[in-house]
């Protein structure tokens, strides 16, 4: 039968995701062009870049000074006049600084247009804290998943960071692609075809029958560390990776939360007005009342003293006790 | 004596590497100080030079191959002749050193 017939996957570093995804789009299309810092001979600040500004030269592989809002303007502007950037901000954090020209033009172009107006635009950023302290950790995400018009990606695996690449340079409209520090030193298996992965669709990592736990980016691995060790406790856990969160693909969420009666999430970043609160809601909208709770990082800044670091984000055993409290709460005798 | 090579370590963030090349083919006899092999990591290679003399006696993870810090790359000799195992994993490792860049 043809689905038993798995493709052909190589397994590449997940910079060589980011890389390769690049390379076929600019191969394609000659409207796509990299902007940011150190993109260019260096590689990019996780390699992942490198072999680019070689093949494709500094017309289409620009270096650009530290200003983000600069970079993202410059980028909101050359999608308009009919370019397809990609813009590089090396650190989340400083997202923050081009705010303006994403969320007020790239985001509201085409509504404040009639649709004269598209910006095929997209920002690559990498969240999450590994060892650099308050302003160089953040996961910033939840905000940008209120701004209508904004799509927002966070691959957890090579062959996701290589297809939400793919995928995001093919829209008409801007997406914040969004990676973490702690993936670069992943690897994984990547289809040999080149393809893409659809925005907007999440996927089931691992199937279980007791809890449902939603996750996206590094914390997948994390999600699939405690769902392994609730196993070995007889507390079957199904884990969702989001992969997109605009828009979030609430009906796969929803569907495996009827089935399974509770519902955990987590994400690296704040709990207020996170991710987690807004998965909850519009599951509890269709499912109407089962059993939830979040688990996301302390409300504090991170540290880089690795200790507080660790003391403020959630791991492993956080989450096995989350869920091993919220069964025992909602079902007496499960955990 | 038999000896496995292994991916040496610990090298922060790196679980994992891919065998870029190997400096000699089996049966080459290596002195101290001897590129053996480079690895690539997530960001960075790995030049793995021989800290004892040793021939070169099989080679398990060819270029391209990926393997996990610690485990068997390759199994060296004192003497060209002595019969190989089935497995490396029980050999002693070889000594090795190391410099990431």
């Amino acid at each position: 039968m043809s689905s038993d017939i798995q493709p052909a996957t190589t397994k590449i570093f997940f910079r060589e995701a980011i890389a390769r995804a690049m390379r076929e789009a600019m191969r394609d299309d000659p409207r796509v062009v990299l902007l940011g810092q150190d993109v260019g001979p260096f590689g990019g600040s996780y390699k992942e870049f490198v072999g680019l500004s070689a093949t494709f030269g500094p017309t289409r592989v620009r270096d650009t000074p530290v200003a983000e809002e600069a970079m993202i303007g410059l980028g909101v502007g050359a999608a308009a006049a009919g370019l397809r950037p990609v813009v590089s901000i090396t650190y989340m954090d400083f997202l923050m600084l081009g705010l303006d020209p994403l969320v007020n033009y790239a985001a509201k172009a085409r509504f404040k247009t009639g649709g004269q107006i598209r910006t095929p635009l997209v920002v690559k950023t990498t969240a999450g804290a590994k060892g650099q302290g308050v302003a160089h950790s953040q996961c910033l995400e939840a905000w940008l998943m209120s701004v209508p018009g904004l799509k927002v990606v966070a691959p957890s695996t090579p062959a996701d960071a290589y297809g939400l690449l793919k995928a995001a340079m093919l829209e008409d409209g801007p997406v914040v692609f969004m990676d973490h520090k702690r993936l670069f030193p992943t690897a994984g298996e990547v289809p040999v075809a080149e393809g893409h992965v659809p925005i907007g669709k999440a996927i089931v990592r691992r199937a279980g029958t007791d809890v449902t736990l939603a996750t996206h980016s590094y914390m997948t691995r994390i999600a699939l560390e405690a769902a392994e060790a609730l196993d070995r406790l007889g507390v079957s856990c199904e884990v969702i990776d989001l992969r997109s969160l605009a828009p979030l693909d609430i009906e796969t969420i929803a569907q495996s939360a009827a089935r399974t009666g509770a519902l955990v999430t987590l994400e690296e970043g704040q709990l207020t007005c996170g991710v987690g609160v807004e998965i909850l809601f519009q599951v509890l909208e269709r499912t109407g009342p089962i059993a939830t709770a979040r688990v996301g990082a302390l409300p504090a800044p991170v540290s880089s003293n690795p200790v507080l670091e660790a003391a403020a984000l959630p791991d492993a055993d956080r989450v096995i006790t989350a869920i091993r409290r919220l069964l025992e709460s909602s079902r007496p005798g499960k955990s | 004596m038999l000896y496995a090579l292994t991916v040496p370590g610990p090298i922060p963030d790196v679980e994992e590497v891919r065998v870029l090349e190997w400096h000699g083919q089996v049966g080459r006899a290596f002195e101290i100080g001897d590129l053996v092999v480079e690895l690539e990591t997530h960001k960075a290679l790995v030049e793995v030079r021989a800290g004892q003399a040793g021939i070169l006696r099989a080679i398990h993870c060819a270029e391209g191959d990926w393997q996990v810090v610690g485990r068997p790359l390759a199994v060296l000799s004192d003497g060209p002749d002595e019969a190989l195992p089935s497995s490396p994993d029980e050999l002693t490792a070889l000594a090795v050193d190391f410099e990431v860049s």
